[in-house]
């Protein structure tokens, strides 16, 4: 009797969670998978004709879902490396101890807490080949001038810029974290053994850092497959098709052309791919806690 | 795409929003023809007054709510207007999911261009002429009208709306780079050959610093769906058309090429960065004296040439006309925003008093005076405007309006309208961008146009 109770409380304490995440998760989730079978009926915003799978046939030979997932893949291949190098590397700097470092962790979150829309049309005035401070910057050392927006390659660079300028502080902070929690004994034998800077972080502060470095990939991954406001805000996906990054893509196609049913469609096979290979990574992360 | 299978299970739900829908469209019907007394007709009264909602734009429904709902006020003291401003990425997604939603939050939705057949398929908006009729003003005088902006809120013969903002792209010059130029001031009469033999000029420095500081032209140039508007205004001056009445594209053509390449070549003198001008970039090189010309919608000339807060121009600087001459005539783009009423409105009378008011004849006046929207009507535009600047402005508003009727200046009006215009803004994004050659962008868009069934 006493376990039934008990298994009853608890379940009345998290009913109400579970009812809200059914509400506000779940049900998006059923709807887009629901639509992505139909054709939707855009006086009632219901489905109207079950389709079977040719909402997937029509995204899955669309040149342009597949042109939008390379432009995503490079954004990612880029973008992912730059941010975790340079967030570990501005970790170690910030971990060692100099004046003024408590300012620049303060400072650090700036970027963070900026809404992506004002960032993106803060580096758009920036990077303005006519009126932008960077190019004349630049230009003060010889360098330039450059079409940042205008260039397909540029533009790239640009996104690739701002995502970093945004999200590297947020892997410093991890880094940072992971930083302070290495034990300080491992640290004090190896200086008694002779060891030097490079060799500790060589072969005890990297290996310790491992399941660190894989968490903070694998969540900075989950943000940066969301890739989208940055992009509306600052090239909308140009020059030509050079930034339309696979969100912006379905956005356009669902908010623009009205294909909501083809779009949902993108979404699934879009969310599959990133569960997948979510997986992947936690798979690899546990790989790498466990041989550390 | 086809049905598969039978929407079976879907069918009481379908019927239940039928039902829903029919029972509100009923009790509009009601309504009209029998509006409570007690609540002044629908009108409100001292006791009872009526709260409605309009969706509006947000770059102005500010200055509506402030400025013009209070002058409204000073005749229909008991009917309580609140403007929502709506972000124009967002506006058609929303104002759908409001029309067609079981208790909409808006009893009127402004409606840009090329939105009225999407909205209108809906069924959810009342028809003015009819539904309203027994409401509408004996001086309410429909044939002032232009056509052009009219027929922007008419869809298959039922009128949805009325114009509430009339804009056109325009030409907008610096009179003091055509004269550092040595060039003559641009006419009405000026054609596209005439304009790309000038751009060259153009280019130059007006400061005196020894470098190229101004460029001969600014529009939009990036990925977006305004963007093709000036490339059809180009076609369109040179009598080509984008679709026939079948929705089958016609731009793909010898003339459809020559007018993107054109319009790509104006790229060569524009400012450095131009392929990532929208509405704002061109804007502010212009008001910098950076650019000579711009292609523009004509609503900005207050802040252009007028306003010193926004513009670093004089007024006797800045010439406004229609956009150059192509083979067939003078070019313009048709941009109105139009106000309609939700079929489920709980107040249709209210909302059509409001409409009425923004669109009469003194509406018109004290809109134009007062927050800068411009007029419809024959009468407004051949009256003496208040203040004088607008004197060349409503010329220039009255050579544009006859032009766009004349040559069907205007986006796709169809039920998938946007749709074709994300295609053309992509596939023109390519051409500009330098990824395809016009030709080979055409052919895509009319492909992927001929995909949209329309």
């Amino acid at each position: 009797m006493t376990r039934l109770a008990d298994t009853a409380s608890r379940w009345g304490f998290m009913t109400p969670a579970f009812l809200i995440l059914l509400a506000v998760l779940a049900y998006p989730i059923a709807y887009t998978i629901e639509i992505s079978f139909a054709e939707l009926d855009l006086g009632t915003f219901l489905p109207s004709a079950w389709v079977g799978w040719d909402n997937y046939e029509l995204v899955l030979t669309d040149e342009r879902f597949w042109h939008s997932m390379k432009v995503t893949t490079v954004y990612l291949a880029f973008a992912m490396p730059l941010q975790m190098v340079l967030g570990f590397a501005i970790a170690f700097l910030i971990n060692a101890e100099w004046r003024g470092r408590g300012a620049v962790r303060a400072l650090f979150l700036i970027p963070m807490v900026v809404a992506p829309v004002v960032a993106g049309g803060l580096w758009r005035m920036m990077l303005d080949p006519l009126w932008g401070i960077t190019n004349y910057l630049l230009g003060l050392i010889g360098i330039g001038p450059f079409d940042w927006f205008g260039d397909s390659v540029l533009g790239m660079v640009t996104i690739i810029l701002i995502d970093t300028w945004r999200w590297t502080p947020f892997v410093t902070l991890i880094a940072t974290a992971g930083l302070l929690s290495l034990p300080r004994d491992v640290f004090e034998a190896a200086e008694i053994d002779g060891a030097n800077w490079w060799v500790m972080l060589h072969r005890i502060t990297l290996p310790l850092l491992v399941p660190i470095i894989a968490a903070a990939f694998v969540v900075r991954w989950l943000g940066a497959v969301k890739m989208f406001d940055i992009v509306l805000a600052s090239t909308l996906g140009g020059p030509g098709r050079a930034t339309n990054v696979i969100n912006l893509f379905i956005y356009q196609e669902a908010f623009r052309g009205l294909k909501f049913a083809e779009s949902a469609a993108m979404s699934v096979v879009v969310l599959i791919i990133t569960m997948v290979l979510t997986g992947i990574f936690l798979r690899g992360t546990r790989y790498l806690e466990q041989r550390y | 795409m086809s049905a598969h299978r039978s929407t079976k299970g879907r069918v009481s739900r379908r019927t239940v929003i039928s039902g829903i829908a029919a029972t509100t469209a009923a009790s509009v019907a009601t309504r009209a023809a029998h509006a409570a007394p007690g609540d002044g007709g629908g009108l409100g009264t001292a006791e009872a007054p009526v709260s409605i909602r309009m969706a509006a734009n947000d770059a102005f429904a500010k200055l509506w709510q402030t400025v013009l709902v209070p002058e409204f006020n000073k005749k229909f003291p008991h009917i309580k207007v609140t403007i929502d401003g709506l972000p124009y990425s967002e506006h058609l997604t929303k104002s759908l999911l409001d029309l067609t939603g079981q208790s909409p939050a808006y009893d009127i939705i402004l409606n840009d261009d090329p939105w009225t057949p999407q909205l209108a398929q809906t069924g959810a908006l009342l028809d003015l002429k009819k539904d309203c009729a027994a409401w509408t003003d004996a001086d309410f005088d429909w044939n002032d009208f232009y056509p052009a902006p009219l027929a922007a809120s008419e869809w298959k013969g039922v009128q949805y709306g009325v114009p509430l903002r009339s804009n056109m792209l325009l030409m907008f010059y610096n009179r003091t780079h055509y004269k550092k130029a040595g060039l003559p001031e641009p006419t009405p009469k000026l054609t596209w050959a005439e304009f790309m033999a000038q751009a060259p000029k153009l280019v130059q420095d007006v400061k005196g610093e020894g470098k190229v500081n101004a460029w001969a032209v600014g529009t939009y140039f990036a990925r977006d769906q305004l963007t093709p508007t000036i490339w059809q205004a180009i076609l369109n001056s040179n009598g080509g058309k984008l679709l026939d009445q079948n929705g089958k594209p016609l731009f793909n053509s010898p003339a459809g090429v020559a007018s993107l390449q054109t319009f790509v070549d104006l790229l060569k003198y524009a400012p450095p960065g131009a392929k990532s001008y929208v509405f704002n970039e061109e804007l502010t090189a212009f008001r910098q004296g950076q650019i000579a010309t711009m292609f523009m919608w004509g609503s900005v000339f207050r802040g252009t040439a007028i306003d010193p807060a926004s513009t670093t121009l004089k007024p006797d600087e800045v010439g406004v006309q229609v956009m150059p001459v192509g083979s067939a005539g003078p070019g313009t783009h048709r941009g109105i925003w139009s106000g309609e009423i939700s079929r489920k409105s709980q107040f249709p009378r209210a909302s059509w008093a409001l409409l009425q008011w923004m669109a009469s004849k003194e509406g018109e006046r004290f809109s134009a005076a007062n927050v800068g929207s411009f007029p419809a009507r024959r009468s407004t535009i051949a009256g003496t405007p208040d203040p004088a600047w607008l004197t060349p402005v409503f010329a220039t508003l009255n050579q544009a309006y006859e032009v766009a009727g004349k040559g069907e200046m205007w986006r796709p009006r169809l039920a998938k309208s946007d749709a074709v215009q994300q295609v053309l803004a992509d596939e023109v994004a390519r051409a500009t961008a330098g990824e395809l050659s016009p030709a080979d962008a055409l052919k895509n868009a009319a492909a992927r146009i001929e995909k949209l069934r329309l």
